[in-house]
């Protein structure tokens, strides 16, 4: 699956869609849905809120591999900004302490069983896969 | 799809996706609630960091005047990313199984 999707948050509801066919037509296990479909919500959004140097469409790649799927964001004409390098959210925080937002990121490094993040001309390209635990398969 | 309300008891119902577009209608209807406030989650089919955040500003506005939000049948999805945000050492919280 290789689609572009406008910088918008409703946008999300279309890659919910194509995501749910992906799933279908290959076949991969319905227990990845929930970790894959926040792990590209939380990265879309990120790009969409902080990537406001560029207008450029978002492209979204997603393929098929051993026990899981891989998926790929990638975001032309813009600053670098390195996920996986995002400070830590101390969960363990009392009540008093914790504030809405900052949650996304530490989610998807939480819920990805690989991500790797690639900067190059402008471009950023963020790559995840997330497998089926091989005592699931 | 998402959808919010209360029922004949209420308690907040939630359904469908709580995603980053629909956090706004959550806590608009959320920003209603004054007092202490059961959450029924048993059609809530998927919740992200912005939702979260909607419960966690409702729950702090609440705790001031020692009121909160309880959350109910949590299926076992939503409940993983409760545990990974730290979420269930701040509401109480009742599993589908519990």
């Amino acid at each position: 699956m290789r689609r572009r999707y406008k910088r918008n948050i409703e946008e999300i509801r279309n890659i919910v869609a194509d995501t749910e066919q992906f799933f279908a037509q290959e076949n991969i296990d319905e227990s990845l849905r929930m970790k894959v479909d926040l792990s590209l919500e939380e990265l879309f959004v990120n790009m969409v809120t902080y990537n406001t140097e560029t207008v450029c469409e978002i492209l979204i790649e997603m393929k098929l591999i051993d026990s899981g799927i891989e998926v790929s964001l990638t975001d032309h004409d813009v600053d670098r900004f390195d996920p996986t390098e995002s400070r830590p959210v101390d969960v363990d925080a009392p009540l008093a302490d914790r504030v809405p937002g900052g949650l996304g990121l530490y989610l998807v490094l939480k819920m990805a069983d690989s991500i790797n993040y690639e900067y190059h001309e402008r471009t950023s390209k963020i790559t995840f896969t997330n497998k089926v635990a091989e005592t699931d398969v | 799809m998402f959808d919010i309300d209360f029922n004949n008891s209420g308690a907040v119902v939630v359904s469908g996706r709580l995603d980053a577009a629909q956090a706004a209608k959550a806590q608009e209807f959320l920003d209603r609630v004054l007092d202490e406030c059961i959450v029924d989650m048993a059609a809530l089919e998927y919740i992200s960091s912005a939702g979260l955040g909607v419960l966690l500003k409702t729950h702090k506005r609440l705790m001031v005047s020692d009121s909160e939000l309880k959350l109910i049948n949590v299926n076992s999805h939503i409940n993983d990313i409760f545990r990974y945000s730290g979420f269930d050492k701040l509401f109480i919280i009742e599993t589908v199984s519990s």
